[in-house]
């Protein structure tokens, strides 16, 4: 009898077991359907400057679209989506990355983004920002049509921006180990 | 009875999660050691690194960084060499190798050491005697442009004309060191430097008189009416207001009132007004004002 009770509840909890690895292998495709970024933003601590609230809607605004240029720019291999979006080293770094996937046949794919951004300097006239990015997403490289990597990748990003005609443009955007 | 069942299936699931957490670890201590790649732990911008390999075989190398993207046929257990122009870019590169079956490493390109300095100072012009008026912002990258976020010092160095230089030490964080002061009280170019190393940016912000200050006029009676003038504008620090700083002379003949806007040309600000009677000439630039001056009628 209590062999047989024990079963019983050994068996509900892998059932539970069971339930939850289904969930959380469909929870990926469930959760795609929406794969524009997610862009927050703290700027509770910048310095020597605040950040105005209506900055702050533009830069997470302006970052969000970035981001989901640069995500369509290395999965069409095409540099027009970058146009007007990133300047300086930023543009140069990815425009390279464009060309150079065009040569290698080989496109990426940065899937469900979230972007933490953190406010950690904002120039005394507002020409510059610098912000720390912690990004998680799916990244994805693929050679022709065989995906060669896959990974949940979380990225820590410094990025500068600087203020445009209409729009806050990345001037910088590198990756590092930790901030 | 009861509480002896449950202990039993207690210790029983117990045991059963210890043997799977005991098989994911030995499971990920397998996949770690058959990663075939052995990838830089120290790499920085713009040297050459060798990445390891493991095996035997043909296969196909990957690389995919913040600006290149390379495909390379290669043989297991050969090192893969990249050269310092691929990997010019700080940040983090995937590397892939492809065989049978395809492993990845991800490793960080450091940026190399400052080579240029990026210096921001505003404004170009700035009134003398503005407190905190004047800003820098500096910021280090190495040859190939990639931000330098170790912390390095930077010397700011201000020189006006007629005073001691100035300098102040200020160490980086994140990749960006700054300043801001007040302007000096004399009118003219004050040099700005900012130094890392032998590394130097300079910059000049042009000082210039404030608001003038303390006006006063003068005036006499001509044969076209009354000719006003000011002496030399100056502001509060003594400094000659740029020309073209309007004066606006203001006469009061009666009940009759009458303007004139002039600019002030080589220090001075003169214009001629119509005025028969006796007529009292004020006048006023900014928020400052002048004496009155009282003038007869024409004969």
């Amino acid at each position: 009898m209590k062999k047989d009770l024990c079963n019983t509840e050994h068996h509900a909890w892998l059932r539970v077991f069971a339930l939850i690895v289904l969930v959380l292998l469909s929870s990926s495709t469930l959760f795609a359907v929406d794969n524009s970024p997610q862009v927050t933003l703290d700027a509770s601590n910048t310095g020597p400057r605040s950040v105005e609230t209506l900055t702050q809607r533009a830069i997470v605004r302006d970052y969000k679209f970035a981001w989901a240029n640069l995500d369509v720019a290395l999965e069409s291999n095409s540099a027009g989506p970058l146009n007007g979006l990133f300047a300086g080293p930023a543009n140069d770094c990815l425009r390279g990355t464009v060309s150079s996937q065009q040569r290698s046949g080989m496109t990426s794919r940065y899937l469900n983004q979230r972007h933490k951004l953190e406010a950690i300097f904002y120039a005394p006239v507002g020409d510059v920002i610098e912000l720390h990015d912690t990004a998680e997403y799916d990244f994805e490289i693929h050679d022709g049509g065989k995906t060669i990597h896959n990974e949940h990748a979380i990225v820590h990003y410094v990025v500068l921006m600087t203020p445009g005609a209409d729009r806050w443009v990345i001037r910088q955007l590198q990756a590092v180990p930790q901030f | 009875m009861s509480s002896l069942i449950n202990t039993a299936c207690k210790s029983h699931r117990v045991h059963a999660a210890l043997v799977t957490v005991a098989l994911i670890c030995l499971a990920m201590v397998a996949g770690a050691q058959d990663v075939p790649l052995h990838v830089p732990s120290n790499a920085v911008a713009g040297q050459a690194v060798s990445i390891a390999t493991k095996g035997n075989g043909p296969a196909t190398f990957y690389l995919r960084g913040p600006s290149i993207s390379l495909k390379r046929d290669t043989e297991l257990g050969q090192n893969i060499d990249l050269s310092a122009k691929e990997l010019q870019t700080s940040g983090d590169y995937v590397a892939v190798l492809c065989a049978s079956t395809c492993s990845s490493a991800r490793f960080f390109v450091a940026p190399g050491k400052p080579a240029v300095l990026t210096f921001l100072v505003h404004p170009s012009r700035a009134p003398v005697g503005l407190n905190d008026g004047i800003n820098g912002v500096v910021l280090p990258f190495d040859q190939f442009h990639n931000l330098v976020l170790a912390p390095a010092t930077v010397q700011f160095e201000l020189t006006a004309k007629g005073s001691a230089p100035t300098s102040r030490d200020v160490q980086t964080h994140d990749g960006i060191a700054w300043f801001r002061t007040s302007s000096g009280k004399s009118a003219g170019a004050l040099q700005i430097s900012a130094s890392l190393s032998d590394l130097v940016a300079r910059r000049v912000v042009q000082q210039v008189a404030s608001d003038p200050c303390n006006l006063r006029i003068k005036g006499q009676r001509t044969a076209r009416g009354i000719l006003v003038e000011t002496e030399p504008v100056r502001d509060c620090s003594g400094n000659p207001v740029p020309d073209g700083t309007i004066v606006t002379f203001t006469a009061k003949d009666g009940h009759e009132v009458s303007f004139v806007d002039a600019p002030v040309k080589h220090d001075i600000a003169r214009a001629t007004m119509v005025a028969k009677g006796p007529v009292v000439v004020s006048a006023a630039s900014g928020v400052a004002t002048g004496n009155e001056l009282r003038l007869g009628g024409s004969e």
